[in-house]
């Protein structure tokens, strides 16, 4: 029996990182020597909330810490990969001295 | 009985392949321009849809992700991290970095080997 949800579930995978992101980056401003752990840390403990889910799907989740300062960031993804199981969500957060973009794929394991 | 499947692809994720792919489709896409605000969200889309294609014409059975992202240089930080729940022995990953005199890029590949 199927018990997993058909498709990944984009809101629920949003809200896990978005509490992610407040715990690590709440309430702080940008600072260049802290930077490279909170990313570290965006990715890993989001990661591991992903996977306690239990669901069968690999993940990988990139984020981006930019600081503000007028200049342009873009970015684009593009996936080759079954579109009817695997999936992908993008979190955007912002505080007064920084800009996070947290982005997870979830590819579903066939077993 | 059992059919014989000869194996043609490498054990795992090529890298040095995809990285000499992407790296020749930022060369096509932004060799040679300034950063230009109206033109990017341009450039980034055909950066991975480029590098995209060219991936999947290897004929290796992988799903592909790819990331990009293009910052104009204004000695502003700007720091990336990714993480990976996948299996290490047959999946993988290659980061590509670029740079002129306006802009940085960073393109990622992630490619997921399909079980048949």
């Amino acid at each position: 029996t199927g018990l997993n949800r058909i498709g990944f579930n984009a809101d629920e995978a949003h809200n896990i990182v978005k509490e992610c992101i407040d715990a690590i980056l709440g309430g702080v401003d940008y600072n260049q020597n802290n930077v490279n752990q909170w990313t570290a840390a965006i990715v890993e403990q989001s990661l591991t909330h992903l996977v306690k889910l239990g669901k069968t799907y690999k993940y990988i989740v990139t984020c981006a810490v930019m600081q503000k300062s007028g200049s342009g960031l873009h970015t684009a993804s593009s996936c080759f990969w079954d579109t009817t199981s695997d999936g992908t969500c993008t979190i955007r957060w912002e505080n007064q001295t920084m800009n996070c973009i947290v982005n997870v794929f979830a590819i579903a394991i066939i077993l």
